[in-house]
């Protein structure tokens, strides 16, 4: 099949919808929801939380994709460990932690270099071929180093996993990146850096006579970068991007299939930031991005977010009293007949005030929530326990 | 941490110049100063800034050695370079690096004394560093013969001097990076081989919730007194239970993370606590007071 053609989606399970809730209910006619966000806003876990809410929401078969290499999803699921082969959560252990599951939930570990492997021996032409790449040494330092290499190939591998028709609904947990947009261009950004005519340059294009005979124009690049590098580096570039070259069409045809995905009815983006001025500032542009490229943002989640008790102005009052008033200390010695220090009195008012400060600010945050989208806004609050085991994420699953 | 470390070396009398690996403004930002470029920019005595930007340094790379003309992105030759630049591995994360080497070896044109006593470099995120790092060592693989061996081999030299180069590690007490801390600092111990010298905690809260405030909070709520405690502080103190519960919280997960962190790594580990201000000079000058009081 060339990767123009698009295989015909296999009939997915009939699904029994049972006791819906929030935003899984929501989500849960889609195939494929993409958390996006940048690093540290809690991706990884609200991605493995919505894949649990779809799951008990609907009899859905529901995989949860991380490219995340860290144990923390793996603790967090109650599972020993994730690898590139899906893991089923046990129904049994999921009812303990407090959720009855209709569908099912299972978890996979992205493998970078398989995914970049799989790539490589389908568009390659020939086995020759795909040999040669794979044993290049530009190509084994490729994978890790190209701009944009993760993001690719966990685009590669969604499109490969919705193809198959497995599941009937994926959550792809993003890449850590700074600029969540470079998930968004990674097929594009292979396709032109495969089909640029500077590679048909290097690669010597389609002059039998290479790039020496092919370009006179091209005599500057070649001397000075035969100074810099020497004649066998170029040589070597030139020699792994003609190879590279024959993957173009296959690449070029994967590109257009994946951003039909990403723009179709079945997709949904979900960005998950704090209400910390970077983090917000960049799902702002994620979500203007999301728009302009026509891909269908279907929520925001707002992480961490303080408890409104924080924003309780009785509170403020009394604690800015116990951090500022001199004498408070001794009136409250003789009032409540017991010896109170100053030193305990501002500090329980200063830790209070602390966190009131933050959210003050996290409340002027919240007012330019309306800027990303019509979109549900859900509010995770700050739990004052980490995320480490099943039951963390249970709770944050209905919470969702 | 890399704005606040830049304005301690300054305050103690450094030329400094920062990097800012990502171009995105916020160590520039974090020193109370515009976007600074690509050219090191004042924003202070002692203290300079540039923003690093792959297709310039690359330009700049080869004006500085090879005296070719800068050119414009839209000439063949410069999309020629953009590609080696950007396209292959290997080079991107040389520019990178050699740019600060480049930086590094500048002179004073009359005195010949360095330009910098200290280049302190806001990293990218714990992948790329690794990649910057052991780009030369990449590159030395690559580039058998060619100028740039001569350059790349003194550049390999100059991060693997441990009397010269040095990582600092900075992570926040969450699962997550703490992990990644330990994890890079063990790729970076067997990948590039440079120094890592201490790990930052930042955020740290490090002051305990103690009987007597727990006492104090219990007697503040207590029925029997509670109307005339709220009277007098202008509002019920009950809610400030919440702010001693988050407080312990998060007291004890920075001592478990700055355990977990003192158990893995070979090296001291220096809690920052966590300053409530907003991104700024403001917030870097009270990190770095805090931060040299912890050093001293």
């Amino acid at each position: 099949m060339s990767a123009d053609e698009v295989a015909p989606v296999p009939e997915r399970r009939r699904t029994v919808r049972n006791e819906p809730a929030g935003l899984g209910r929501n989500l849960a006619s889609l195939e494929v929801v993409i958390c996006c966000g940048s690093g540290g806003v809690g991706k990884t876990t609200v991605s493995a939380a919505l894949g649990l809410a779809i799951a008990a929401a609907e009899d859905k078969r529901v995989l949860v994709l991380t490219v995340d290499p860290a144990r923390r999803l793996a603790t967090a699921l109650g599972i020993k460990g994730i690898g590139a082969e899906p893991v089923r959560i046990p129904k049994a252990r999921l009812r303990r932690a407090g959720i009855a599951m209709t569908g099912e939930l299972e978890a996979a570990m992205l493998d970078m270099k398989q995914a970049w492997d799989r790539m490589i021996e389908r568009y390659a032409p020939d086995r020759a071929t795909a040999r040669r790449i794979l044993s290049n040494p530009l190509y084994q330092r490729i994978t890790d180093s190209f701009v944009g290499s993760h993001e690719y190939a966990a685009i590669e591998a969604l499109y490969e996993l919705h193809d198959a028709g497995e599941y009937d609904c994926i959550v792809v947990d993003t890449p850590p990146s700074r600029n969540a947009l470079d998930f968004l261009e990674a097929p594009s950004r292979l396709t032109d850096y495969v089909g640029s005519r500077l590679l048909s340059l290097l690669s010597g294009g389609p002059s039998r006579f290479g790039f020496r005979a092919m370009n006179f124009a091209a005599a500057p690049f070649l001397r000075l970068a035969d100074r810099l590098l020497g004649a066998e580096v170029l040589a070597e570039v030139s020699d792994f991007v003609r190879q590279l070259q024959s993957l173009y069409d296959g690449i070029q045809g994967r590109a257009r299939s994946v951003y039909r995905l990403l723009r179709s009815p079945q997709t949904g983006f979900v960005v998950v930031t704090t209400l910390e001025q970077g983090p917000f500032g960049e799902a702002e542009f994620f979500c203007a991005k999301l728009r302009e490229f026509k891909m269908p943002l279907r929520a925001v989640v707002v992480n961490r977010v303080l408890p409104d008790v924080f924003r309780d102005t009785g509170g403020v009052a009394a604690a800015t009293t116990l951090v500022e008033d001199p004498k408070v200390a001794a009136w409250l010695s003789s009032e409540l007949g017991a010896r109170v220090s100053a030193d305990v009195a501002r500090f329980v008012g200063t830790t209070f005030l602390n966190r009131s400060t933050l959210a003050a600010r996290e409340a002027r945050q919240l007012s330019k929530l309306s800027r990303l989208g019509e979109v549900p806004i859900v509010r995770m609050p700050l739990f004052s326990e980490e995320v480490s085991e099943l039951e963390g994420l249970v709770r944050i699953a209905k919470a969702l | 941490m890399t704005a606040a470390l830049s304005l301690l070396a300054a305050r103690a009398g450094k030329r400094v110049l920062a990097i800012d690996v990502d171009a995105k403004g916020d160590l520039a930002a974090a020193l109370g100063s515009p976007p600074a470029g690509f050219a090191p920019h004042v924003v202070q005595h002692n203290l300079s800034v540039l923003e690093l930007r792959t297709d310039e340094s690359f330009q700049e790379y080869l004006n500085i050695y090879f005296k070719v003309p800068r050119l414009t992105r839209l000439t063949p030759l410069a999309r020629v370079f953009d590609f080696i630049a950007t396209g292959v591995p290997g080079p991107r994360d040389m520019l990178v690096v050699g740019k600060i080497a480049y930086e590094e070896r500048r002179k004073e044109p009359g005195s010949g004394s360095p330009v910098w006593d200290l280049i302190l470099v806001d990293c990218a995120a714990g992948g790329q560093v690794e990649s910057h790092l052991s780009a030369p060592k990449a590159m030395l693989t690559l580039v058998r013969g060619g100028i740039i061996r001569a350059q790349v081999e003194w550049i390999a030299a100059l991060i693997r001097d441990p009397l010269r180069t040095c990582v600092v590690l900075c992570a926040l007490p969450e699962e997550m990076p703490v992990t990644e801390a330990i994890e890079l600092h063990e790729r970076l111990r067997n990948g590039s081989g440079v120094a890592v010298d201490v790990c930052v905690l930042n955020r740290a809260v490090d002051e305990p919730v103690t009987t007597a405030h727990r006492r104090l909070m219990t007697e503040l709520i207590d029925p029997e007194h509670a109307d005339v405690v709220a009277q007098h502080l202008g509002g019920s103190p009950a809610p400030l239970d919440a702010g001693l519960d988050l407080q312990a919280h998060l007291y004890d997960t920075t001592a478990r993370y700055a355990r977990q962190l003192r158990s893995k790594l070979p090296m001291p580990v220096v809690a920052v606590p966590f300053i409530m201000d907003r991104t700024g000079l403001t917030t870097t000058r009270a990190v770095a007071d805090a931060l040299s009081s912890r050093l001293s």
